[in-house]
């Protein structure tokens, strides 16, 4: 198990991923096929490893944290991993620590979601909009507004394949890489 | 009213022939996309993401720090596009705010921890408060205050809000000078 206050920088990038150089990871990372890490993103993963899936788009200024569970304190030593599903779109400046987080879902400008909140699939949480109380989020809930209202979505948010396909021409013309170290399977 | 000095470390900034002031702590991405037009204060921490598309920003305008300079995306049927973004002169962006407008325009506001949502048009002699969601493609017409989430137009401006910017901006940079060094 790695230590708390230093972890140790142990990034696994899958090929086809596509990760800028100049993000921020620290800790044990697992990074999946044709994700997109734009540059000055940051990723830490404090207590335990954090696996991302495929397609997820994480911009600039966006937020990973995964910190000590709140209610596994006593607990430390067997923390489960953090696993982002596929999918997932961060935008930039957005602050997540939920403790779970499902597939194709959109965490727009701004938003925190606290470390008691768990999301499953298809949620999008609004620019702006901060999530602290303990609660799941059913799928497909939007959250907007100044005082983060919840609705149903009629359906999932689609993925942003083209914007992906764009990001995927133009990012490795101005950016240094990070070189893949895992193959796919 | 008279803006206080506000002071740089020297060797954090530098200054171009034109005038440009922008720290090394910025990250420029693209920067042969980004064109500064002269006396532009980039403060530290900002980003602006000249590789997306090409961004043009006018005379005295002043990006605080951590703000995000972001062209924005349309979705095509045929893949997405980047767009250009334009920004006219004395225009000043508040902290944290993250701006992905396609326009705007001269002599605007743009308050601290602002969203300006994608393909947003500012027009001319505007402001936008702090912590305002503007949602995408948001027109805000001149002569008018913005705030809230999602913004709403809350009120109106008086004629002289361009004086007002041009005074703003020009003393901003003018009070914006390296620190002097006490021996």
């Amino acid at each position: 198990m790695s230590d708390i206050t230093l972890p140790r920088n142990n990034i696994k990038i899958t090929t086809g991923a596509l990760v800028c150089e100049d993000s921020k990871l620290r800790g044990d990372i697992t990074i999946g096929k044709d994700t997109i890490v734009h540059p000055m993103a940051t990723i830490i993963a404090e207590s335990a490893p954090i696996i991302i899936g495929e397609n997820c788009l994480i911009e600039e200024q966006a937020k990973i944290v995964y910190r000590v569970p709140f209610d596994r304190v006593e607990d430390k030593d067997n923390i489960p991993p953090l696993i982002i599903g596929s999918f997932n779109v961060f935008e930039v400046g957005c602050h997540v620590e939920a403790a779970k987080i499902g597939d194709s879902n959109v965490f727009e400008s701004k938003c925190f979601v606290g470390n008691k909140v768990s999301v499953s699939n298809g949620c999008t949480i609004g620019a702006g909009c901060q999530l602290t109380n303990e609660q799941e989020l059913k799928e497909n809930i939007i959250v907007y507004g100044e005082k983060c209202q919840m609705r149903e979505g009629l359906s999932k948010p689609l993925p942003q394949y083209s914007q992906m396909e764009t990001l995927m021409k133009i990012l490795p013309s101005y950016h240094h890489i990070k070189k893949p170290t895992q193959k796919t399977k | 009213m008279e803006l206080q000095d506000s002071y740089y470390d020297k060797s954090d900034y530098v200054e171009t022939a034109s005038g440009n002031k922008v720290c090394r702590r910025t990250v420029l991405c693209g920067s042969q996309n980004i064109i500064l037009q002269g006396k532009v204060i980039v403060q530290a921490e900002a980003i602006i993401r000249g590789d997306l598309a090409n961004v043009r920003t006018g005379r005295y305008c002043i990006i605080s720090k951590e703000a995000v300079i972001r062209p924005p995306y349309k979705k095509f049927s045929k893949g997405v596009a980047f767009f250009p973004l334009n920004m006219g002169d004395h225009v000043y962006i508040g902290e944290k705010s993250v701006v992905s407008a396609a326009v705007i325009g001269n002599y605007v506001y743009i308050g601290k921890n602002c969203v300006i949502g994608r393909r947003c048009e500012l027009k001319d002699c505007c402001v936008i408060e702090d912590n305002t969601i503007l949602s995408p493609e948001t027109v805000v017409p001149p002569f008018s205050r913005f705030g809230g989430s999602p913004g709403t137009q809350i009120g109106t401006l008086p004629e002289v809000q361009a004086d007002i910017m041009v005074d703003y901006t020009r003393s901003y940079y003018q009070h914006f000078q390296p620190n002097k060094i006490i021996l």
